[in-house]
């Protein structure tokens, strides 16, 4: 049948001729850019690793690569070694309970499954490793503070659990969670106050005091502290 | 006498880097059949879907204006020029609909409609996405990425897509082979090269790796493998070895036999078949499909 100059029920493609070919010119800038890409490639693996980079690395990524391959998510490393057969390498999982009165208690991945569970078990993770670094607490604030409307109070203890790995010689191992990082979270007076609990190993101790930044006002600490 | 006799030195230099100019070019720029890359295409849009999935659950609680990750609470986790647009966003509203044109680029990658632009715009807000919690962050993600970058090179909607429907009712050329396919096949080519030494790279600092018992930890997480080894490897260390292993040197075959014509195609059919196994048992069965996907290039001779 042909409607309109063109005969339907056959393929209506233009029958093929020699492929395209690129100038020149477009292959030398294709080819700079290839191997400046290439070179950012291999010292992104080389600088990301988790045994550190030197100084000259560091540098050359940082001035050069870093600025436009980390903004589109290009500088990785790819150091992914599955486990260790660490402590850390254990699955985590977060705990929020609420302080005084009726306790509610909200735990993370919870009935999650799949990609979803392995998110909040990386955060967990995160939480726990990073329980000595600086960048912690403001982590942990932020988790509790996000908390506190589901939750009902404004005063939680932020708790990562840790299943420990068994040992196969050992099928009885004490399998019972282990507490790398724990955390009192409490807003006083708008401001969110972080107390380290410590973890397994570690003391109680008064953590710095997170300001939000929308507050100019300083927050009496020692009254608090007084209180307490 | 001729020039050639009298300095062949030069000439013999000349011809050696005349042919890695043409190794280079052939490469990255003699034209090649988009089928291959059409195929990674909708298989990269089938897993960016699922882990954008993955995200929405949560992504109010995690990201919302009164959510557990706020932008500030992630700066130890950034790298030093590491921003996020999605930072400014700080309404639900707004998060929602930049969830809605990340899953529908991803969609659009899918069934191949407007299949390069889509690519760099799901590139584009899934760095953002990644960038705003690194935290969260997951290998799976890291192929994602590197995948849809690699199809905004080349002329990934040129079969087997919506694109190319549209072309063949409008009468337009059919699409012929292309040197950018070449381009986006080689680099497909080495990232996963470089995926596969970066894991083992990572996992041969480790003694677990060294001394076989690495599969071991992996299967006794109790929450992270899908398929539970323990009672196995409980019976036989030699299996536990095995597996350990036989999952390293699968990372160097697979490495390697990429570069060579005759162990590329084997390599890579065995690799749709290992990797995902790698991922099941390493509880991260998303990336093993996603280096699955690496492979499919290159597991078939599509026919001229």
């Amino acid at each position: 049948m042909t409607v309109s100059g063109r005969t339907y029920g056959q393929r209506m493609t233009p029958p093929r001729s020699s492929p395209p070919r690129l100038s020149d010119t477009a292959k030398a800038a294709a080819s700079v850019a290839l191997a400046v890409y290439l070179i950012g490639l291999v010292l992104s693996i080389a600088g990301n690793s988790v045994s550190g980079s030197s100084a000259l690395m560091r540098t050359i990524k940082g001035r050069l690569f870093s600025p436009w391959m980390q903004p589109a998510w290009l500088d990785l490393g790819f150091d992914q070694p599955f486990t260790y057969g660490l402590p850390e390498d254990a699955d985590h999982t977060l705990e929020i309970r609420s302080q005084g009165g009726k306790p509610v208690t909200m735990r993370f991945p919870g009935e999650r499954t799949g990609e979803q569970a392995a998110r909040w078990r990386r955060l967990a993770r995160t939480i726990a490793v990073a329980a000595d670094d600086d960048a912690a607490p403001p982590l942990t604030a932020g988790v509790a503070a996000g908390s506190f409307a589901d939750i009902g109070s404004e005063d939680v203890t932020v708790r990562v659990l840790r299943r420990p790995l068994p040992e196969r010689a050992a099928p009885d191992s004490d399998a019972r969670p282990r507490q790398p990082h724990a955390a009192r979270v409490r807003r006083v007076a708008g401001e969110i106050q972080v107390i380290e609990l410590g973890g397994a190993a570690k003391q109680p101790e008064m953590a710095p005091l997170l300001r939000e930044p929308t507050r100019a006002a300083p927050l009496p600490v020692a009254e608090e502290d007084a209180d307490e | 006498m001729s020039e050639a006799a009298v300095n062949p030195p030069t000439d013999v230099r000349g011809t050696a880097a005349d042919r890695v100019i043409h190794t280079w070019l052939d490469y990255w720029f003699a034209p090649a059949d988009p089928r291959p890359l059409a195929a990674v295409r909708i298989l990269t849009g089938l897993l960016g879907i699922a882990l954008a999935m993955s995200y929405a659950g949560d992504l109010v609680t995690w990201f919302g204006p009164s959510g557990m990750i706020p932008p500030e609470a992630v700066d130890g986790w950034r790298p030093r020029v590491g921003v996020s647009p999605l930072d400014g966003v700080t309404t639900s509203a707004g998060l929602q609909v930049f969830f809605a044109v990340l899953v529908a680029a991803l969609a659009a990658i899918t069934i191949g409609f407007a299949s390069q632009i889509a690519c760099v715009v799901a590139a584009l807000l899934w760095a953002a996405l990644l960038s705003r919690a690194p935290m969260l962050v997951g290998p799976a993600d890291d192929c994602l990425a590197v995948l849809l970058w690699c199809l905004a090179v080349g002329p990934c909607g040129a079969a087997w897509s919506l694109d190319r429907a549209i072309r063949d009712r409008r009468g337009l050329a059919a699409a012929l082979p292309s040197p950018w396919a070449s381009t986006s096949l080689g680099l497909l080519r080495v990232h996963a090269t470089a995926i596969t030494l970066g894991v083992l790279l990572a996992q041969l600092k480790g003694d677990d790796w060294w001394n076989g018992t690495a599969a071991w930890w992996l299967a006794a997480a109790p929450e992270t493998p899908l398929v539970d080894l323990t009672g196995l490897y409980r019976r036989s260390e030699y299996a536990l070895n095995i597996v350990t292993h036989g999952i390293v040197a699968f990372e160097i075959l697979f490495a390697t036999g990429l570069w060579f014509d005759a162990s590329r195609q084997i390599v890579c059919r065995v690799g749709l078949v290992a990797w995902p196994v790698i991922g099941l048992l390493a509880g991260e069965p998303l990336f093993g499909f996603a280096m699955a996907t690496f492979c499919v290039p290159w597991t078939w001779r599509p026919r001229p």
